[in-house]
């Protein structure tokens, strides 16, 4: 669908035309790309598979948090409790339980459900700053918590010993299916999001809430589901990735590296945007393959760009590619046609 | 005649700044009132607390008589009060046209009903049109004010508050400006214009309320009060009702 009827009752004459030639090369390619990763175990070795997994997992985080920090205006650093939480929980059911690992992931996103809607019912009178240290607090306590938590074994962690029922390609099939799924649903699902009636009134709101809230945005309300929903993406993000380590345990279930990873794709990247994720992912994917191994110095680096970026260029990579190129990948701008020309 | 919107006693504070110190003001259907003062009088904190973006009490504020002080600002545009915020709040990384469809969207999300829509907007501001595709950030001043306008008139309120919507434009622009007030009081809005320009305020509405640090220190009907009257109201050399 390339032009849609613009209200004809009102302005019968403009149409509004939402998809582009660039979007449309775009889209073709993210299809092929989500076929391309659907289908690894038949072209991939299981090392290339775990590395696209964890690219997945890092572009499906980092847009968890563009949608809170960039539409919602919630920065929160402790999204990472909600990836722990969901991969406890499909550790438990799984391992504790019984349950197909394969079913337990999708269970296991009840979880971060369930947290999220009180969580969120706590911090959400707290501003800026405030609510930013009060997510990293309760990352912190959820942290604690499983150290202690005799059902989850403690400080000592569980492993996925069920997954040695399942073949390796097995293993793989559904590892690859689910990095598929999960790039549709967090990628995909923002897309479609940002693209409905929501995703106007989201723009509005990261302009400017106050204004988007005397237009009638319910700002409350919406900051709410996407709070909620982040929490959902991040679970499954967090299912996933510890599925495939087959292990976990209270430090690296809530390990604060996976915000800061999310923080430094969107800010290099470019806050606000899809494409800014998938830069910025790729960046840092390619950053921590080729020069993880300097340890440090390669942190020192890292930070050096987040910190040139905020200063001297705001909106990122993708700013600075669209400031030049009017060709976004997933448009959702509305641009309004003259159908007789 | 019940009032569409008055506020008793009203109080209001930012931290432990009480910025509004027990006001009463009404508004009646089709009307148009001017609040005017000084800088720092509660002009603009008024309209604030009215429209649910400062806490109040739940009895301050009445719309048709019922009760709506410190409701929430989505919740208040969905009764029908809208605001033309100061210093015009435009969603900046948008066109003119998605602006105003922020309104729409959210009008019909809410049912609302009313006569305002794209090609009257546009009959009542002809630039909108033109400039529909347009980003608001490259449009001047006064064409942005025309945006605001625009995008609380398409929220089809009953009542609209317009904070300063002559501040910094040219005569010649705001005279455009305030020549679409009439039009609008004509669908039988109620409007609450607040206007630094006591001239401009007087002529474009039917009462006004003059405050001085967070007090209505005169009030009266805009064409019988005289320049001395206001004069003392505003600086607070005396207060006085006509």
């Amino acid at each position: 669908m390339s032009a849609i009827p613009y209200a004809a009752t009102e302005v019968p004459e403009v149409l509004v035309q939402r998809q582009t030639r660039s979007g449309r090369i775009a889209m073709t390619l993210a299809v092929l790309a989500m076929i391309g990763v659907a289908a690894m175990p038949w072209w991939a070795s299981t090392g290339t598979i775990r590395s696209v997994l964890v690219l997945c997992c890092y572009i499906a985080v980092a847009q968890m948090w563009n949608l809170l920090a960039g539409y919602a205006g919630l920065v929160s650093v402790g999204q990472h409790a909600f990836m722990g939480a969901a991969g406890y929980a499909l550790f438990v059911l799984a391992q504790t339980y019984g349950i197909n690992p394969f079913v337990a992931v999708f269970l296991s996103l009840l979880v971060p459900t369930a947290l999220a809607v009180p969580i969120y019912l706590l911090l959400h009178r707290l501003d800026g700053p405030y609510f930013s240290i009060g997510t990293w607090v309760v990352a912190e306590v959820f942290r604690l918590t499983a150290s202690n938590l005799p059902l989850v074994n403690s400080g000592a962690g569980m492993s996925l010993r069920v997954m040695k029922d399942y073949s390796a390609f097995e293993r793989n099939v559904a590892m690859s299916l689910l990095c598929a799924g999960m790039l549709l649903v967090t990628l995909g699902g923002s897309y479609w999001l940002l693209r409905s009636r929501f995703g106007l009134a989201l723009i509005a709101m990261r302009d400017n809430p106050v204004a988007a809230a005397s237009q009638g945005v319910n700002v409350v309300k919406l900051r709410f589901l996407i709070y909620v929903a982040s929490a959902v993406g991040c679970g499954l993000a967090g299912a996933i990735y510890f599925m495939a380590q087959l292990r976990i345990t209270p430090g690296s279930a809530f390990d604060p590296m996976w915000a800061n990873v999310a923080i430094f794709i969107v800010m290099v990247g470019g806050i606000g945007s899809i494409e800014g994720v998938l830069i910025g992912s790729l960046i840092f994917f390619i950053a921590d393959r080729w020069f993880g191994e300097y340890g440090a110095t390669y942190f020192v680096v890292l930070g050096l760009m987040t910190l040139m970026v905020a200063l001297y260029a705001r909106t990122g990579i993708w700013g600075l590619i669209s400031k030049r190129w009017d060709a976004p990948w997933f448009p959702i701008r509305r641009k309004l046609v003259d159908p007789k020309h | 005649m019940t009032a569409v919107l008055s506020t008793h006693g009203l109080l209001a504070r930012y931290g432990d700044f009480q910025a509004l110190y027990g006001v009463d003001i009404e508004l009646h259907q089709g009307e148009a009132v001017a609040l005017i003062g000084a800088n720092g009088a509660g002009k603009s904190t008024l309209l604030r607390s009215i429209m649910g973006l400062l806490p109040v009490g739940r009895e301050m504020v009445l719309l048709h008589g019922e009760p709506v002080g410190g409701t929430a600002t989505d919740r208040m545009v969905q009764k029908g009060v809208a605001i033309v915020p100061e210093g015009r709040r435009l969603f900046t990384g948008m066109s003119v046209e998605d602006n105003l469809r922020v309104a729409i969207d959210q009008a019909a999300r809410m049912g609302a009903k009313g006569g305002w829509t794209l090609p009257r907007l546009h009959q009542l501001f002809p630039i909108l049109k033109e400039k529909a595709r347009t980003q608001v950030q490259s449009l001047s001043g006064g064409q942005q004010q025309m945006v605001a306008i625009g995008r609380a008139l398409l929220c089809q309120p009953r009542v609209l508050l317009c904070d300063e919507i002559s501040l910094g434009l040219a005569p010649k622009v705001i005279r455009e400006i305030y020549a679409a007030l009439p039009e609008i009081r004509a669908t039988g809005t109620a409007m609450i214009v607040v206007e630094q320009d006591v001239g401009l305020a007087r002529t474009a509405s039917d009462r006004l309320y003059c405050m001085l640090e967070g007090r209505v220190t005169l009030t009266g009907r805009s064409a019988e009060i005289t320049r001395e009257q206001i004069g003392k109201a505003y600086f607070g050399a005396g207060h006085g009702v006509v």
